[in-house]
């Protein structure tokens, strides 16, 4: 079966010598709900951007469904929706028109685009807030139309960068279900996140990431025979422990 | 070389709302300016300057004037565009979508050309109400009306890619295509100039535009209109090429 994400020794250093991403190789298979963790700087926002298209790549292949990201990108695009880390949105814009642009880059016609769009508004339960320009949104109605617009194009591979990081428990609620019925319909999901609850509650797969590099790859199960479960191998895993048992102690 | 139509349509649309929320930056400010300029130098001074080569002196200044308003339109659009969207990280709904290379520079184009038609339209009806409006070869008129937008469009998109700061948007109009505006004949025949300056006109490419413009308006070329027009199709095929790669390599784009 071709994986719906295959990444192969991947290296992004950026033009002030940073080396955001040092080697990293995964394969994410169809169908799976794969956990991107590691701390902040470890370089899992540079490999979403890699694979998305905002950086380019030193060197390494990436495929999504077997499309090559780089030398085909126009189609390897068409399989992707991003739900990026920051508001990348003009924010004199409203919501409505934000969703809908994005249905329009991805060359979606009127009619089909607008029960799209008003199918997600409708999802995210932006409907009140349609028409308001996007600066004047709180945080969490922020990143409800950014996920709206991530899933416009009903992507095969849908990444979500830190999706729940500042929003309600209501909204991130929510957004656990949705992602858990989207998957079940057969949607593959890459979730970064920071709270390893939402990864143990969501995901099968875990990769834990550290400079630059994978350091633990798995599926869920093999990070709850540990004692201390995933908290554990992740501290482990990024060489924070002896710090987390130090501060245990005092 | 361009398959999504909609995508394309999209960005016009898109960027035309944008305009819509600044009106009087996009489109009053150029209007009152090339007002200004008719009014003064055109109405004003030229009602005491004798005619030129038959011309009133406003029919002479006019096609001038409306091109460094299509200059200006062109190259304003081009980088405000362009470094807004860098600036607010949106230019990255387009990079993670499905539109080739040509498609996002043709999208920005399409809607440089639009503002300076636009500009163009604001312009010449406020020259039909001065009496100075002439129309020699209309499909001319067209052809420097676009391509000169192009070319603009194409350099404000280079510096709009280069620019660390809002300041550097400004530098290439203030150091360069202001000053070659003013001495590339908008006011003056290449003849009013001292024998040695006049090198400098031919040398300069906004004469050529100019002049372009003027010919194609009044019928008065004072420089070889086959060169001119040869030099600004290449000059937009070369600029074209340009933004091209730099798009294909992500040169101020892609991290």
């Amino acid at each position: 079966m071709t994986p719906a994400l295959e990444i192969s020794h991947l290296r992004k250093v950026y033009r002030s010598g940073t080396v955001a991403v040092e080697d990293v190789s995964l394969t994410i298979q169809p169908g799976d709900f794969f956990g991107f963790l590691g701390p902040n700087g470890a370089g899992k926002s540079t490999t979403i951007h890699c694979i998305t298209g905002i950086s380019n790549p030193t060197s390494g292949t990436i495929k999504i469904f077997g499309v090559d990201a780089v030398a085909d990108y126009r189609k390897a695009r068409t399989l992707v929706g991003l739900s990026p880390q920051e508001f990348n949105v003009d924010p004199f814009a409203n919501a409505r028109n934000i969703v809908d642009w994005m249905g329009g880059y991805f060359g979606i016609p009127a009619a089909v685009r607008q029960k799209r769009v008003d199918m997600l508004i409708e999802r995210f339960d932006l409907v009140p807030h349609a028409n308001k320009p996007f600066r004047e949104l709180s945080g969490g109605l922020k990143r409800r139309v950014i996920l709206a617009r991530a899933m416009v194009n009903d992507p095969q591979l849908l990444i979500l960068d830190e999706p729940t990081a500042g929003v309600d428990v209501e909204l991130r609620m929510d957004l656990w279900r949705y992602l858990q019925e989207l998957n079940r319909d057969g949607k593959t999901i890459l979730l970064t996140s920071h709270y390893l609850e939402e990864i143990e509650r969501l995901c099968r797969t875990i990769a834990i990431v550290a400079h630059g590099q994978i350091v633990r790859h798995g599926p869920k199960e093999e990070f709850f025979t540990e004692p201390g479960g995933l908290e554990r191998a992740y501290l482990a895993a990024t060489g924070k422990v002896a710090d987390h048992i130090a501060a245990g102690a005092r | 070389m361009i398959g999504n139509w909609i995508g394309l349509w999209t960005m016009v649309r898109r960027e035309i709302q944008r305009l819509m929320r600044v009106p009087i930056q996009a489109v009053v400010a150029p209007l009152i300016s090339a007002l200004l300029f008719i009014f003064i130098f055109g109405f004003v001074v030229g009602g005491r300057i004798n005619t030129i080569a038959g011309h009133r002196y406003i029919e002479f200044v006019f096609p001038g004037v409306l091109m460094m308003n299509i200059v200006n339109a062109a190259f304003l659009q081009a980088t405000s565009q362009i470094y807004f969207q860098r600036f607010q990280k949106s230019i990255e709904e387009i990079l993670v979508s499905p539109l080739s290379y040509v498609e996002m520079i043709a999208g920005a184009i399409s809607i440089v050309i639009i503002r300076s038609v636009v500009t163009a339209i604001g312009i010449m009806l406020i020259g039909v109400a001065f009496g100075a409006v002439h129309m020699y070869s209309l499909p001319e008129f067209l052809f420097w009306v676009i391509f000169v937008s192009m070319i603009f469009g194409f350099l404000g998109i280079i510096v709009a890619l280069w620019a660390k700061t809002f300041e550097q948007l400004n530098i290439l109009t203030v150091f360069f295509i202001q000053p070659l505006s003013m001495v590339g004949g908008v006011f003056n025949t290449i003849g009013m100039l001292p024998p040695w300056l006049r090198w400098l006109a031919y040398g300069n490419p906004l004469f050529y535009f100019i002049n372009g413009l003027r010919y194609s308006m009044i019928g008065f070329s004072e420089g070889p209109a086959v060169f001119g027009a040869i030099f600004t199709v290449v000059l937009a095929a070369v600029l074209g090429t340009i933004v091209w790669r730099l798009y294909a390599i992500g040169w101020g784009l892609r991290e």
